[in-house]
């Protein structure tokens, strides 16, 4: 087993599950069907073609800087007839940085690599106006999530990293495999991204902490109440 | 006496519920410990940083805390550990300087205009802290300032939240606040007594629990 590792930063990143209306809500991680979908348009697939080969691919994301929600709140007027569309707002993840994972056969996530360093369609972070501000495509690595998520090296920015802890934990979320109690449900398993009949499946993810040192990082004031009780 | 330190896994629903809901936590650690007669009272903290979320209990007995790993704790590893605190407590005596961390519920008394008295809480930082540091000679200790040397300086307010849950029928709102500085021991009863007892009210609803840390070296 394989996996590619993607980095997905920019100024903006929006990453729905559900959001329904004028209300557009984002995750604080990226979400299956947003990463499935720019592996799709990447490859030059259509909404209407089928993705269960790309659904089906075990997924992992890792929060390498968490960034902010930002709020959109939107008017707009339809310049044909001067009337008012309806108030919207839109909600974004603003100067976050994410690695993401996708587990496979290592022939297939070369083609997935190849497509993305010269997409067919032009690729966006969960919304369209949000473009990517670095390359995406960081390398395949051997072994399965578990071990990229593990191993892959912090991409934080230097100014964030400097206000982390020496010791930083970095929070991922991953498909949960057999053997896992998965710790939330979420819909983003996209079953068809047809805009006549959008249909998503649920996935079970596991939450945990991926331990990174940071030498840079401000010494930890820890008031650790076992030192005076011998012992470490 | 024993103290305990138990990592809690902070992205766990029940971690949530507890560090919103000091009545269910309090309710795990009651169930933490067997129904005797006289088993003292409990003290109990919830420490929370961004790197993680420590539950701190000073307690007569060993506490056996299975079924809040269970419910918010890590799923693979044992994350708690329990340490004699006697030898501590034997330990203290004039003179010596500590940096200390605590989590109280600051309140007073207000007398209205016919003569009934309440008990408030104090809400802003000034009278908090200031609650804190009339309370010196009870402790027992003097407040200092470990890394610069400076007596006069009072302990710092780090964390202040205003807690609204519910007691059966009934809404509570608890203001808890934490307090982080060095001192100097005075008293050593006094203290002692303060660390196993607690200060303040609230102490069902994690306040009151005062704990001791090497003080920083100067320099």
């Amino acid at each position: 087993m394989s996996t590619l590792v993607l980095e997905l930063s920019g100024p903006l990143q929006a990453w729905g599950d559900e959001s329904r209306f004028v209300r557009r809500d984002t995750r604080m991680l990226p979400t299956k069907s947003g990463v499935v979908g720019l592996l799709a348009a990447a490859l030059g697939r259509r909404r209407i073609d089928p993705i269960e080969d790309l659904a089906g691919l075990r997924f992992g994301v890792r929060q390498e800087q968490p960034g902010e929600l930002v709020r959109d709140f939107q008017t707009a007027i339809d310049w044909r007839t001067g009337k008012a569309k309806p108030l919207s707002q839109r909600y974004y993840v603003g100067d976050a940085k994410f690695l993401a994972f996708i587990e496979g056969d290592s022939t297939l996530l070369e083609g997935l690599a190849g497509a993305i360093k010269s997409p067919v369609f032009p690729l966006y972070l969960g919304r369209r106006a949000c473009p990517p501000g670095t390359r995406l495509v960081l390398g395949i690595r051997d072994g399965d999530i578990e071990d990229a998520i593990e191993s892959e090296p912090w991409r934080a920015s230097e100014r964030y990293m400097r206000t982390q802890p020496r010791d930083a934990m970095l929070l991922y979320s991953r498909d949960a495999g057999p053997y896992d109690v998965s710790d939330e449900m979420v819909r983003d398993v996209p079953v068809s991204f047809d805009p006549r009949n959008r249909e998503y499946a649920w996935r079970s993810v596991v939450h945990g902490w991926s331990r990174v040192t940071n030498p840079e990082g401000v010494p930890s004031d820890e008031h650790d109440v076992m030192q005076l009780l011998g012992g470490i | 006496m024993y103290l305990t330190r138990m990592y809690l896994n902070p992205r766990r629903r029940q971690t949530l519920r507890m560090s919103k809901d000091p009545q269910v936590l309090h309710a795990a650690v009651e169930s933490a410990f067997p129904p005797t007669e006289n088993r003292g009272r409990i003290l109990w903290r919830l420490d929370e940083s961004a790197s993680q979320t420590a539950l701190l209990i000073v307690s007569r007995d060993i506490p056996s805390l299975e079924h809040l790993q269970e419910q918010a704790g890590w799923e693979t590893e044992r994350t708690w550990d329990s340490r004699e605190y006697d030898p501590l407590l034997t330990r203290l005596h004039k003179g010596q300087r500590y940096r200390f961390r605590l989590t109280a519920n600051p309140t007073h008394i207000v007398t209205g205009p016919d003569g009934t008295k309440r008990r408030k809480a104090h809400v802003s930082e000034r009278y908090q802290a200031e609650w804190l540091q009339e309370r010196a000679e009870s402790i027992g200790v003097k407040w200092i300032d470990s890394s610069t040397e400076d007596e006069s300086a009072a302990p710092l307010v780090t964390k202040r939240e205003t807690l609204r849950f519910k007691r059966g029928q009934n809404h509570v709102t608890l203001a808890r606040v934490t307090f982080e500085g060095g001192l100097e021991v005075i008293d050593a009863d006094a203290l002692r007594s303060v660390l196993v007892e607690g200060i303040g009210r609230g102490k069902a609803y994690g306040c009151g629990l005062m704990t001791l840390a090497p003080a920083r070296s100067t320099g």
